[in-house]
Order: C-alpha cells, then structure tokens, then sequence
C-alpha cells in the first residue's frame, strides 16, 4: 500500500472535500447564470436554434471574446426609458414594473414587515415574561394559526375582498387590505420567534429596572428593546422577503392594475414575450436582485431568525 | 410621566392586564385573517353560487369533487410530486450538509452562495426552470431535444405528453414536465433542509464519532448507526416541513408549467386555482380547501407532537 503522510492525507481530504462543495454550489448557480446570461443577449441570440450559451460566436470561430455581441435590449424593454426634457437625467423610466409593480411591492413588504415587528414583539414579549390564565391554550392556538397555508384561506379571503370593495368604505382600498391579509400571514410565526428571541434575554435585567423604579412599559422600552432588536430586525428582514416574493395572493386579492405587484408583473411578462425571453430574464434578475443584496448584507441574522422559526414548528 | 396622573388603582390593574393588552392586537389580526376565513370556508364548502345568490347544497360540493376525475388525478399527481421533491430535497440536502460539517475555512461562503435560490421567490424559480427548457430556444433545449440522446424524436419538456401509466390510472413513471417542477421545488428548499440539518449535525457531539471511529467504525456505519438515529427529530422535522410546503406551494407551478402539458403537473394546490379561479366554482373550490386545510392540520399536530416528545426526552 502507497504510504502517504497523515498530514497531507488530511490536507487532501480537506480538498477533495472543498472541491465537492465548489461542484455542489455550481451546479446550484447554473439556473441563475444562465438566466443573468439571456438577459443581456439580444433577441437575435436568443431565438437562434440550436441555443447559444455566449453569444460569441463568429462564421469562423466558435467562441471569440471579441465577437460578443452582450446587450441590455430586454433590461431596456422592461424599464422602457423615453427621452423627457424635464428630467434632470434627460429620461423617464416609463415602464409598468418600474413605475408601478416594484414601488407597490416595496410599500407592502416594508408597511408590512414594520406592523409584524411592532405586533410580534408586543406580543412574543408578553408571552415570554408573563405565565397567564389560557396561557398554554393561546400559545398552541398561535401554533396551530402558523401552519395554516395561505392558499386554503384565499377562497374565503377573495370573497370578503369583494365584499368590502362593494360596500364602497371611505380610505379602503386593496391594498390595505392586501397588507392586512400579509400581516396575518406572517405574525404566527414572528410572535414564536420573537418570543424565543425575548427568552434569551435574562430577567435579572429587567427586574432590577424595575426596582430602579421603572414601570413595566419602561423596562420593556428602555432594556428589553435595545437587547431585542437583533431578534427583531431578523423578523423585519424575513416578513419582507416573504411577503417581496409573495405572487398568488397579491395576484388574486388585488384588482386594480395599479396596485398590483411585482411578482403579478412578471407573470403577466410571461404571457407578453413567449419568443422575447430575454425581457422575461431581465425582469426577473431587476426584481431578484434587491432581495438578494439584502441577504447578502444580513445574511448571519437571517440564519437566525430561521434555526429559530425551524426549532418552534 | 403621564401615568402618575391615572388614579392608583387604574394604574395597577392597567399593569396586571398589560399581557392582556399586548396580546390583544395580534389576536385580533389573527381572527380576522385567519380565524374567520377559515370558518367562511367551511361556509362555503356547503354552498354554492347560483344566478339567485349563494344556495346551501349539503354535502353536495365534496359529492362533485369526488366525482370529478381530474380531483383523482391530482390526488396521484400531489403524491408522485411530494415523493419525488422530498426524497431529492431530504438525500441531497443529507450528503451537502455531511460536506460542510466539516471545519473548513470558506464554509461561511460555501452557505452563503449555496443559499441564494432560497431567497428567490418561488415564481422567479420557476421563471429560471422554464427558460432553460423553452421548446427550441432553451438553453437545455438543444441537449434534450437532440434526437440522438432521446430517441425517438428528443424531448421537449414542456409539450411532451406523459408515458402510459405503470399502474392503472395513476400517474407513474411521471411526465418530464413534473419532474421539471420536482427539480426546481427541490432546488429552491435545499437550502434551508441543508441548514436545518446542518444546524442537527453539528449538534451530535464529536466525541461520539472519534471514539466510534477509534472503535474501528468506517464512515458509512458511523453515518448509519449515529449520526441517522441522532439527527433522526430533526429529520422527521425538516420531512413535514417539506411535505407542507409541498402541498401548499403553487407559485412555481404558474410560471413554470401552467398545471399543463394537458394536466400533467395540475397538483391539489393548483386545482385549487382552477376550481375557484378558472371554473369559478367557488363552493367547490372551498370543498377541497377544507380538506386541504385538514390535511395540513393533521402533518402540523405530527410535527408537535414529535417535537414534544423530543423535548421531554431531553
């Protein structure tokens, strides 16, 4: 048998090792690589059969780095700029996803996220600290509450939806109901996790405001929220992204087209370009990429809030 | 401050009730978003819109529903897909977590990168799926359509019909369609199944396997006979997750296949979309819901129930 050096025996195995894990997180990529690669071809590439990978190709070469013809025609579809002599750019963004499906996306997931916060934590505080009468029953309740899916109440949702549109309320409109319904979605899981979050911090703490002198809200505002906002800023972060990637329910509880979403945008982009692809890759890497960058930059509380939310059900 | 100005009393019990009142706005978003559409849709599932307005019909609605063969057929469909997306999610997520259990220098990178199609929506995923495998234009599309790989005309994944089924009506060996939507679903949850028990693993203390290893273990009966029966909560745990999210999940669906070719990969959830939305049957619709909504029940008071049983046994 070929004697080899424990040392470097180890040291191979750690590569080996690295190099299975690079294999794994390529073969992962391939789908969002070539989706970032259409989205910068031109509809003469992407309509060539059989299918280019790069479209580098020349009569004579196969692949020539000189010869790529990269642009940004379905980036351009999608955000449709025209010239504008009021704009201090010399152009307006005129298109639909831009103009109307992301600002609406944004304004829901950060109204909602904030309400989830405020109530996750008022609540997952109350019951991390105070042992009630009904306390066990209202715990398993708010359990129970987070594995009911969406999808089944949407039916039931869709129709008080029409209900209140009809009934013509003054300040009601879908998207305040559609905020409401992601509220409810996402609050069961918060609370179990803010109060897991409110758990690992030691009473002692708040105990000794309290005979300093400050009333309960005190302690609560004063101690316990300095040492919860990692926890809490892990719930704002996960009720965003939830509810940025959220499609059918905003797809269905909407009517208006101008209060509809980015994820209904792009599913109506699917139906407008079955040749143009590239305008689809585009508008799914403009619409990805924000979420993306937000994880990336928040990625350790992220993990966190999760391991946690796993744990509790 | 302002509270010294309440009368002592009100104060107090203000304070003895504070939970109270911290609970309070939660429950009631609660009842409102969850609570009582869930009863609204056991309203609905015995009802049904008529031209006059909505009619009780009994049992009617579920009589239909059991009726309809599509129902049948998405029943062996949910199951085909739920089998396929579990077994891929859970034995791959197993092997990358066994790979990254080990100390290495870029492991926080490794995660990182490894957990970027779980933040993609489910509906971008499945955007991502379709454009590799576009009839013709995909980028897979020349490979799979090349008749010299798949006699006898290649495959076009998105139009190909399914194979004749193996065993009576139900729908096996799947359409390549449906498996399609089980590679990009078990895509887009390997990540967090990776962590989860990656989190399990790292859990199980190294002592254990050193020893079992000075004890002559080789890898294999080291992963067979501790690390399995160690991990086995949190395995049970990540498989109903799995199951849940399987059962509910339907955004991928509308970008990816459309419930077709034909009703290839029409799983419950979308049928549900199809009843209410498309055949505007909402009685109907509400039926399937509420059974539905039982099943889901049934997997969650399981995971509990394992879940307590786990930590009574710490």
């Amino acid at each position: 048998m070929l004697k080899i050096n424990p040392l470097t025996r180890k040291r191979l195995n750690q590569m080996a090792v690295n190099v299975a894990i690079l294999l794994v997180i390529v073969f992962a990529m391939i789908p969002i690589a070539t989706t970032v690669l259409i989205s910068f071809k031109r509809e003469q590439d992407v309509i060539r059969k059989p299918p280019v990978i790069f479209p580098c190709d020349t009569p004579e070469k196969s692949f020539d780095l000189r010869a790529c013809r990269w642009s940004t025609e379905g980036y351009y579809r999608v955000l449709a700029p025209k010239p504008s002599k009021t704009s201090p750019l010399g152009f307006v963004l005129t298109g639909n996803m831009l103009r109307t499906y992301l600002p609406n996306t944004l304004l829901y997931a950060s109204v909602t996220a904030f309400i989830v916060v405020f109530l996750a934590g008022m609540s997952g505080y109350a019951f991390s600290r105070y042992h009630f009468r009904g306390y066990r029953a209202l715990m398993t309740a708010i359990l129970a509450i987070t594995g009911v899916p969406l999808l089944t109440n949407l039916l039931a949702l869709y129709q008080m939806g029409v209900i209140l549109r009809k009934a013509d309320l003054p300040f009601w409109d879908d998207r305040i109901f559609i905020v409401i319904v992601y509220i409810g979605f996402y609050l069961p899981l918060s609370v179990w996790i803010a109060k897991g979050f409110f758990d690992a911090i030691p009473r002692e703490l708040e105990e000794a405001a309290l005979i300093d002198g400050c009333t309960p809200l005190c302690a609560l505002w004063r101690v316990i929220m300095p040492l919860a906002m990692p926890g809490l800023t892990a719930i704002f972060l996960l009720t965003f992204v939830n509810v940025w990637n959220e499609f059918i329910a905003a797809y269905l509880l909407i009517a208006k087209n101008e209060y509809k979403t980015a994820m209904y945008g792009l599913y109506d982009f699917l139906g407008q370009n079955i040749i143009n692809v590239q305008v689809i890759a585009a508008a799914c890497i403009l619409i990805a990429t924000p979420v993306v960058i937000l994880f990336l930059f928040t990625r350790r509380t992220f993990f966190r809030a999760m391991v946690e939310g796993a744990v509790k059900g | 401050m302002q509270k010294t100005a309440l009368p002592r009393s009100r104060k107090r019990r203000f304070q003895n009730t504070l939970p109270f009142w911290l609970i309070l706005p939660t429950l009631i978003v609660l009842l409102v978003v969850q609570v009582y559409p869930a009863l609204y849709t056991v309203w609905l599932s015995f009802h049904e819109r008529e031209p006059k307005g909505w009619v009780y019909v009994g049992w009617g609605n579920f009589q239909r529903l059991f009726h309809q063969s599509l129902f049948h057929e998405s029943i062996g469909h949910t199951i085909v897909f739920l089998v396929g997306y579990t077994v891929i999610t859970m034995t791959a997520g197993f092997f990358i977590a066994l790979l990254l259990n080990r100390k290495l220098r870029l492991s926080g990178l490794y995660i990182t990168l490894l957990f970027i199609p779980w933040i993609l929506a489910d509906i971008i995923a499945g955007m991502v799926f379709r454009l590799l495998v576009i009839p013709d234009y995909g980028l897979l599309a020349g490979f799979l359509q090349n008749p010299a790989i798949f006699p006898p005309k290649g495959l076009s994944v998105l139009t190909a019909v399914p194979p004749h089924p193996w065993f009576g009506d139900f729908p096996f060996p799947p359409a390549p369609a449906m498996i399609l939507l089980i590679l990009a679903s078990s895509w887009r949850a390997l990540p967090f199944i990776t962590l989860l028990l990656l989190a399990a693993m790292q859990t199980v203390p190294t002592e254990i396997i050193e020893s079992s290893r000075i004890d002559g273990a080789n890898g294999r009966q080291i992963i067979r006979h501790i690390l399995i029966p160690l991990m086995l909560p949190t395995m049970v745990v990540a498989l109903f997750s799995l199951t849940l999210t399987g059962v509910n999940s339907v955004g991928m669906i509308f970008s990816l296949t459309g419930g077709g070719p034909g009703t290839s990969t029409e799983v419950l959830s979308y049928l549900l979309y199809t009843i209410g939305w498309n055949q505007l049957r909402f009685g109907r619709a509400a039926a399937l819901a509420l059974m539905m909504a039982i099943v889901n029940w049934l997997l969650i008071t399981g995971t509990l129930r394992l879940t307590r049983v786990e930590e009574r046994s710490r």
